[in-house]
């Protein structure tokens, strides 16, 4: 790795310690901190939800929550989860991680970047100030129309979800174009999109995605905000509306947003599994190729979620063969971490366990995606407790798991100090045995036609003991996240050790600064000749350059 | 940009216009969706096209109005470029006016088309599409205003001048728009 000298730019602050210091940043690194703190916050409040509802569901005819609360929590855990929480999180890493991976001082805009974060806090706050306005909305994280329309729904809640909605899908519209033009314009010389770090290049396409999905979302809640509050009929069937219309929009933004929920941490574990197996990924082009093709395919596959509505044959057809055809560049993924980890010097450290346990809940849920996506087995299990099932191993298994792995393995760049690694295996093992009983028996349930967002079932129907499992599966999960709150205390009360060194044995260019960086990231650009610079300074007789253009 | 965030020598397109470019292709997505909506509901049995509608003069006339303001906008470009600033005044100036003369056109329209948001389906599309194509005509103007101002004080040059590009093409793409509006609203 050589280097190239450029004078250190004169970054503007207006304080530099103490809240307005955080308050006033365009810094990309503490955005993406404000980022990952916000989202954790709001983390919280959804397990909450979600420990209240298996409160609820312990028991059959249990009277904790009433169905009206129940409605409103089900739709806030759901909305948190996926607006406020993991898209929030991706974002978070994408802005601390993208120009310090791609050898750039800042993002591209740095204060569209501020701009974009503020946005999204504000409008999830907004979101939640609901409850203190009538309710919460109360009509699940799709909100269908008609369903939604004034008539159904009287109360401001869903006024306040749409309000959100069109917040939260500005603030990520803003973001996504800061992202792809900073990918595109500064990455450092030598930086070729072939050299790309995979999560750079997930955080690329997802940012498309988004560009591409959401306004499709922002059409569907400003139709619905005029039919509530000007009268118009765009969903209103009795005066000539449709009532698949919400449907098509919502899900033309449904199925891509689940893989800008799930690709940036496809990118994490392709970092990490790497780095903890002492080899460089395996198939990167290929990797690469299945990111690009999801993207294009995550557009065409909306109507598996409408295999219900009564869809002429063709497009049952259509939708479910594209639906299989979108597994395939999923499976590629998954072998090429295998064969990442095949023969490798695996180190078991929590990163790479988080990993593993990514690659093994996610091939369940993709495998589960691929039953519902078989049009009459969907018939029979679609609104049941499998679809809970499957949702949760991709987003818990999946994006959860995937982003506590890099929180682990960036926190010492974050912050100069390592997570302790035994609390880490005790959050990494509670989480996954508690995932997996939470969510693993709702398989059963679904086929045993429990129907999802009930407030509660009568006895007798054998459903009993699985809910009791998940109930007690959810308080091993809630353990677990509390063991993790601990261990960031404890670490962050003991002072940093990791300053100058690069704690994991790293690859890429993220390594090659200080923990935690300076402001300007780099004193000197870098020049990059291979997929792993930090490992050809390490290394320069075996430098991966030497391999990678010959 | 500041010396932060200059764009690297590898890449050669412009940052501002790249950024420009996909704010486009993300509205086209949000003009497109509603035109789904359009389609969607165009075969209801609320459709009424008002019996008044043979009238085009107006819809007319702000087409003709918004085409020449295209030429003005691309006549304001085309002056910075051989700096020529009076021109780059002058032109902008009445691209605005004629912009700020559609909007007067559109809102006109909205009063005297026998519609109402809430009286049919095709109340509620007509406004929708044609109001959100006014919010962009307006932003259109406020960007276009923004840089007269800059002009003004002489930001722009032969060599420097970004942001007057960026408006021209904004106000060319809110054209297009236009166009296709129109040839579904009033047309077929
Ligand atoms: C292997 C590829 C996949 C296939 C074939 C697939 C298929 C499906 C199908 C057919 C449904 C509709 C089920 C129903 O409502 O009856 C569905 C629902 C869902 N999928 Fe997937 N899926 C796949 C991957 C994923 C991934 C990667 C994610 C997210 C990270 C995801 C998230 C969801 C969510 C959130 C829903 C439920 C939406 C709702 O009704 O609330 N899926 N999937
Ligand atoms: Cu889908």
């Amino acid at each position: 790795m050589t280097t190239q000298v450029r004078e250190i730019p004169h970054k503007v602050n207006i304080a530099t310690s103490g809240l307005l210091s955080w308050i006033m940043t365009v810094d990309h690194k503490r955005i993406g901190i404000l980022y990952l703190f916000s989202a954790f916050i709001f983390f919280l409040v959804g397990g909450i939800e979600a420990l209240l509802m298996r409160i609820q569901l312990a028991q059959p005819d249990n009277k904790f929550l009433s169905p009206d609360v129940y409605n409103q929590i089900f739709t806030m855990h759901g909305t948190t989860m996926i607006f406020l929480v993991v898209m929030p999180l991706a974002a978070g890493f994408g802005n601390y991680l993208v120009p310090l991976m791609i050898g750039a001082r800042d993002m591209a805009f740095p204060k569209l970047n501020a701009l974009s974060y503020w946005t999204y806090l504000f409008g999830g706050v907004f979101m939640y100030s609901s409850f203190a306005f009538g309710g919460a909305p109360n009509d699940g994280w799709f909100s269908y129309a008609p369903l939604t329309e004034k008539a159904f729904s009287p109360t401001h809640g869903m006024d306040f979800w749409v309000m959100g909605i069109l917040m939260l899908g500005l603030a990520t519209t803003i973001g996504s174009i800061n992202f792809i033009v900073t990918i595109i314009q500064l990455r450092a010389p030598g930086m070729t999109l072939t050299k790309l770090p995979l999560f750079v290049w997930t955080t690329f396409v997802t940012s498309f995605l988004a560009v591409f999905s959401l306004p499709s979302l922002t059409t569907a809640v400003l139709l619905l905000l005029l039919d509530r509050q000007l009268g118009s009929h765009f969903y209103n069937t009795a005066e000539g509306g449709s009532a698949l219309l919400w449907q098509h929009l919502f899900w033309f933004f449904g199925h891509p947003e689940v893989y800008i929920l799930i690709l940036p941490a496809m990118g994490i574990v392709s970092m990490v599994i790497p780095v903890f197996s002492s080899k460089p990924l395996f198939g990167y082009p290929a990797v690469v190729f299945s990111t690009i093709a999801i993207g294009f395919l995550g557009f065409t596959v909306w109507a598996h979620h409408m295999f219900a509505t009564g869809m002429p044959t063709a497009s049952l057809l259509f939708f479910s063969a594209d639906s299989f055809l979108i597994g395939v560049p999923t499976g590629v993924k998954i072998f090429a971490w295998l064969g990442t980890m095949w023969k490798g010097k695996l180190r078991f450290m929590t990163p790479m366990l988080f990993s593993i346990g990514f690659v093994a809940l996610f091939l369940i849920g993709g495998l589960d995606g691929i039953h519902l996506a078989v049009v009459p087995v969907d018939w029979q299990i679609t609104d049941s407790y499998y679809v809970v099932a499957h949702i949760h191993y991709v987003l818990f298994g999946g994006a959860i798991f995937g982003i506590f792995s890099g929180i682990y393995y960036w926190f010492p760049k974050m912050t100069g100090r390592l997570l302790g690694e035994s609390l880490g295996k005790w959050h990494f093992w509670l989480m996954f045995i508690g995932m997996n009983m939470v969510f693993m028996p709702m398989h059963v349930l679904g086929l045993e036609g429990m129907p999802r967002r009930i407030y509660t079932y009568g006895p007798g129907r054998g459903w009993e003991i699985w809910n009791f499992i998940e109930t007690i599966g959810a308080a091993i999960i809630a353990i677990s996240v509390f063991i993790f709150v601990v261990n960031f205390f404890l670490t962050m009360l003991r002072a940093p050790t990791h300053h100058e060194s690069d704690p994991w044995d790293g690859f890429t260019l993220e390594w090659t600064t200080s923990s935690p960086p300076p402001n300007y990231n780099f004193a000197e650009i870098p020049t990059v000749r291979s997929r792993r610079p930090l490992w050809d300074k390490k290394h320069p007789e075996l430098a991966d350059w030497k391999e990678e253009t010959a | 940009m500041n010396s932060m965030t200059s764009a690297h020598p590898m890449s050669k397109a412009s940052t501002g216009k790249l950024a420009l470019f996909i704010t486009l292709g993300t509205e086209s997505v949000f003009f497109v969706t509603l035109l789904v909506a359009y389609i969607a509901l165009r075969d209801s049995v609320t459709w009424n096209v008002p019996h008044t509608w043979t009238r085009l003069t107006i819809p007319l006339l702000n087409t003709v109005v918004l085409l020449v303001s295209v030429l003005l906008a691309w006549l304001s470009g085309a002056a910075i470029r051989r700096d020529n600033k009076s021109a780059l005044k002058s032109n902008l100036l009445t691209t605005i006016l004629l912009g700020l003369f559609f909007v007067a056109g559109q809102i006109y329209e909205f009063s005297h088309a026998g519609l109402h948001i809430n009286d049919s389906s095709f109340g509620g599309v007509f406004f929708t599409l044609m109001g959100f194509h006014a919010l962009h005509v307006l932003a259109g103007v406020v960007f276009l205003g923004l840089n007269y101002v800059r002009a003004s004080l002489g930001d722009f040059s032969a060599q420097q001048h970004e942001a007057v590009e960026l408006g021209v093409l904004f106000w060319y793409y809110v054209a297009a728009v236009w166009l296709v509006l129109f040839v579904a609203l009033y047309l077929v």
